[in-house]
């Protein structure tokens, strides 16, 4: 009695056992062969600066994706017609860049959009594909981005045009370093002003002090001696005449080099001067000679000298009329 | 030396040949009161064979003044009312035709005179105008296809009014630079208005003028001021004068500049010369100085000088543009 039921438990054994074999074999089949070589799902991580901008402004977007070091990995980004409300206009992307790390395949992806729309916006979606060592694609795994940026609208909704790159913000100098650079200059501006006043004062002050009637005599001096070297006496005349009508005009304070013979006696009458018939009598004599052709002799022209040095001698004595 | 005589000699001849002048004066000074300034410029003017435009407001003796001289000086005058349906041959004059012997014959119009005072000269339209300028340039006219000259000595005194500019036709800058003058006429004084008042409100007629020059006594007179010196230096100071209102930059007027729409013509330069040399006649001078290049500098270059816009919005007059030019270029 015994042996039949030890015979129908090692009959249930081996069916137990096929059964099994049957169950593992498709499995020990259909075993991913990648799996069997130690390869493993890539991992897809995004990272986006700045979350938050206005509307037209660039966004950048890190795509790091690790995989298994006998593969490598591809971007693809969906054509922007098929972008969420073309919301992500891309403008740059960089050469993927790859950092050794010891057992893992690593890509990083590096693009730059420009944002429309308005609101929070999620990324685009993208294809990471996965080639092998002979190159074929072995793989394309396609990713939503769960990350979103706010975009500020501040004008049209509607504007799909780029807004211009931002200079970049240089530091500010603190305005307790600008306060002494600009009193300085401020002080420096208005000891400026106090020179040129100074000067200003000591020049008129000492113009003051040059006294035409010994100007005009040190001239007479000086045209005599040219007389005696020889000078013609009509230009020794029409000296004579500059000479005194520049005296008058200091002197008086009259416009006598810009006027004629009767203006100056005019205005030299109007202010009441000393002698004035011997200063008239010289311009007049000047006058003759200048616009009459009038040829004097040296003797003529020395005494003409004279009375001019001591018409301005006498002037010199009595001081000029107030204004 | 020799030199100085013969200026010495000069002098005294124009003295004595001036007298006609002194006399001239009385006899307008019988129905003048007044005017000094205007008869001395009439008396210039006739001395260099120049045309006067006188402006001023009616009733300030400007025709008296005119025929009075005329008369003193003996010349025939003419008074020629300008209109606006005025044609050139009433002023120049026409042929005629003569039926008995069936020809045409010239008939002179008024211009044929020794003094013409062409009245209102502003009332009459652009051909009769340039009809009377041509003949003051020319000095003669054609009628047909005849050319008669004019009398010597022959002087034009054009008369407008400078506040009735309504129905006028305005001289042409043209035209008018071909008048060696343009004199202002003013209001007298008081003392003179009192004596016009007391001399004319009379019913009696004019006080008559006795005709005292002869016109060899004017062609003499004008053959001494051919002969008068003028010492390059004041020729000098006219061109500088002439240039200034031209260049005000170049003779430190820079605010000029703006001021001046267009400067004086090389006529202005001619015509101040010529006045000059009058004006020394009349002060028994044989040398012109720049005293008399002053003396006459407004009047020969006021209606030569065209005030730009600035000049006008700022009620700027030429009067005051040659002003300031006098003030500043420098006296030789």
């Amino acid at each position: 009695m015994n042996t039949k039921p030890e015979r129908k438990t090692a009959g249930h054994r081996t069916r137990r056992l096929i059964y099994l074999l049957l169950v593992l074999l498709p499995i020990a089949i259909f075993y991913p062969q990648s799996r069997a070589e130690g390869k493993t799902q890539p991992i897809v991580t995004v990272q986006v600066t700045p979350d938050s901008l206005l509307v037209g402004d660039r966004v950048h977007c890190i795509i790091d994706v690790r995989h298994a070091p006998s593969e490598v990995s591809a971007l693809e980004i969906a054509p922007s017609d098929t972008l969420s409300e073309r919301s992500f206009e891309l403008i740059s992307r960089k050469q993927p860049s790859s950092s050794p790390i010891p057992g893992i395949g690593h890509e990083t992806y590096q693009l730059e959009f420009a944002v429309f729309g308005s609101g929070r916006q999620l990324l685009p979606p993208f294809f990471v594909v996965m080639r092998n060592s002979e190159g074929k694609e072995t793989e394309r795994i396609s990713f939503k981005p769960s990350t979103s940026v706010f975009v500020q609208a501040l004008t049209d909704t509607s504007m799909h045009d780029l807004r211009p790159i931002k200079p970049p913000l240089k530091p500010s100098i603190p305005t307790l370093l600008l306060m002494p650079i600009m009193l300085g200059a401020i002080g420096a501006a208005l000891m400026v002003l106090l020179l040129l006043f100074i000067l200003k004062r000591t020049v008129s002050k000492s113009a003051e002090k040059i006294d035409p009637g010994h100007v005009a005599q040190r001239k007479l001096r000086k045209l005599g001696s040219r007389l005696s070297a020889g000078m013609p006496p009509p230009e020794c005349y029409e000296e004579l005449s500059n000479i005194m009508r520049s005296f008058l005009e200091h002197h008086y304070r009259i416009r006598a080099l810009e006027a004629v013979t009767q203006e100056i006696e005019r205005d030299l009458k109007k202010l009441g001067v000393a002698g004035f018939e011997s200063i008239m009598n010289l311009l007049k004599q000047a006058d003759l000679v200048k616009f009459a052709d009038s040829r004097p002799d040296v003797e003529e022209s020395r005494q003409s000298l004279h009375k001019a040095t001591e018409v301005i001698r006498s002037t010199r004595i009595t001081s000029p009329p107030e204004e | 030396m020799q030199h100085d005589t013969e200026l010495e000699e000069l002098r005294r001849q124009i003295t004595e040949a001036s007298h006609f002048i002194e006399h001239a004066q009385e006899q307008l000074s019988l129905r003048v009161i007044g005017q000094h300034d205007v008869i001395r410029k009439v008396f210039i003017a006739m001395l260099v064979n120049g045309h006067i435009l006188l402006e001023g407001v009616p009733g300030l003796a400007k025709t008296l003044i005119i025929s009075t001289f005329a008369a003193a000086m003996n010349l025939k005058f003419q008074r020629i009312q300008f209109t606006p349906d005025m044609l050139p041959a009433d002023l120049v004059g026409t042929m005629i035709y003569n039926p008995k012997d069936m020809e045409f014959y010239p008939r002179k119009g008024p211009v044929f005179a020794n003094v013409i005072l062409a009245d209102e000269i502003n009332r009459s339209p652009a051909k009769v105008q340039s009809a009377l300028l041509e003949a003051m340039q020319e000095r003669q006219v054609t009628i047909g296809s005849q050319t008669f000259p004019l009398q010597e000595p022959f002087m034009v005194l054009a008369t407008q009014n400078p506040v009735e500019h309504e129905g006028t036709y305005l001289l042409p800058e043209a035209q008018v630079d071909r008048f060696m003058m343009k004199v202002l006429v003013d209001y007298p004084s008081y003392d003179e208005e009192l004596e016009i008042m007391i001399r004319s409100a009379t019913t009696a007629g004019t006080t008559p003028v006795k005709p005292v020059v002869q016109p060899d006594d004017i062609f003499k007179a004008r053959a001494l001021i051919d002969r008068s010196y003028v010492d390059p230096r004041v020729q000098r100071y006219i061109v500088d004068l002439v240039v200034a209102t031209r260049k005000p930059s170049q003779y430190g007027m820079p605010s000029l500049e703006a001021m001046i729409e267009y400067g004086a013509s090389p006529r202005a330069s001619i015509f101040l010369l010529l006045a000059a040399k009058a004006h020394a006649f009349l002060q028994h001078r044989a040398y012109i100085t720049p005293e008399d290049v002053k003396a006459i500098a407004y009047d020969t270059l006021r209606h030569r000088i065209r005030p730009g816009y600035e000049a006008e919005a700022d009620n700027i007059k030429p009067d005051d543009i040659i002003r300031q030019i006098l003030q500043n270029v420098q006296v030789p």
